[in-house]
């Protein structure tokens, strides 16, 4: 269904782009295809209106193509709309676009991409986001009352495996997270503190 | 804009404490919470002290970071003139969220409307 829904967001001129996997558009001979990483690209427009398409892509996609449980599919939906939050909010104004891509090693890793175009009011390059992450975190280690600013240091950071922040050459900012599949881990309905956690600065 | 419906019905008591339930259907995400937010701004304004809130949380698909940083903000305001905030009936996905930015250390909640509406009034 939400194949068909990005289709239709492409065909209603919202400049949506969906890149097929890669590898399909680049077939090779291969012993395990189970293990081949699976690349899934989406253009936005930049505009929230869309993020309920996102969230609704990232939530089957994960269920059915990653192997990770229902669970970490609705933890992944919260992630992708986190970060594509963040690159409309700051990365890229109106009339630009915001890039997210899907990198799923079946059975291993699900990797999620989000670039925007550095044009926004407010963006921050890479440095500036790991020590606001890193003062975010700081700051939640108590009793947190804040409107704003749970978003990376609790939902992104605390799951995923790997955080990234990096400058795209010639403007804008690419955040990558990663995620590995751990069966026992994933087995268990457990809350916060994955103490695997690693922050790449 | 992503679809969200908020409702409030008063809880009727035999003792004086003012008592809505709060339900929300849909989901909440940055394309609609502002605006959804200002009508739970506006009870809570103008109930007075000692209004209790329960969040009846059984139709709720999904809630970004910004409507938690509501629900905390409701919390306190609640709190501080003397009532209480819970939420009741919530799926597993949407207490999980709460769960990892620790909101569930401050809010509890409730498998049911009625075991809230107990330990509210």
């Amino acid at each position: 269904m939400i194949y068909n829904q990005i289709r239709n967001m492409i065909a209603s001129g919202n400049q949506s782009q969906v890149q097929v996997p890669q590898a399909q558009q680049q077939p090779e001979p291969v012993q395990d295809s189970t293990k081949e990483p699976v690349k899934i690209t989406i253009i936005l427009p930049t505009n929230a209106y869309f993020l309920s398409g996102i969230r609704d892509f990232t939530l089957t996609m994960t269920k059915n193509m990653t192997g990770f449980s229902e669970q970490w599919a609705y933890r992944f939906q919260s992630v992708v709309d986190e970060l594509c939050n963040n690159a409309i909010e700051h990365g890229s104004e109106k009339g630009q676009n915001v890039t997210i891509s899907f990198v799923n090693i079946p059975d291993d890793s699900l990797e999620v991409i989000v670039e925007d175009s550095g044009t926004g009011a407010s963006k921050y390059t890479a440095a500036q986001m790991n020590n606001l992450v890193k003062e975010r975190i700081s700051m939640m280690q108590g009793q947190y009352l804040g409107l704003r600013g749970r978003g990376l240091p609790k939902i992104v950071a605390e799951w995923t495996d790997e955080l990234l922040f990096e400058d795209i050459e010639g403007g804008g900012l690419r955040v990558r997270v990663k995620k590995y599949l751990r069966s026992k881990e994933d087995a268990v309905l457990s809350s916060s503190g994955d103490p695997t956690h690693v922050m790449l600065t | 804009m992503t679809q969200a419906t908020i409702t409030f019905e008063d809880v009727r008591s035999d003792s004086d404490k003012k008592v809505k339930i709060v339900k929300i259907v849909g989901q909440l995400d940055e394309s609609n919470v502002d605006e959804e937010a200002k009508k739970i701004y506006a009870v809570i304004e103008g109930a007075g002290s000692g209004l209790s809130l329960i969040f009846d949380f059984s139709d709720l698909e999904y809630m970004n970071s910004k409507s938690i940083g509501y629900l905390t903000d409701w919390y306190s305001k609640v709190s501080s003139s003397g009532g209480k905030l819970v939420v009741a009936q919530a799926k597993s996905n949407i207490v999980d969220i709460l769960q990892v930015v620790g909101l569930t250390q401050l809010v509890t909640t409730y498998p049911s409307v009625e075991e809230a509406k107990l330990a509210v009034m």
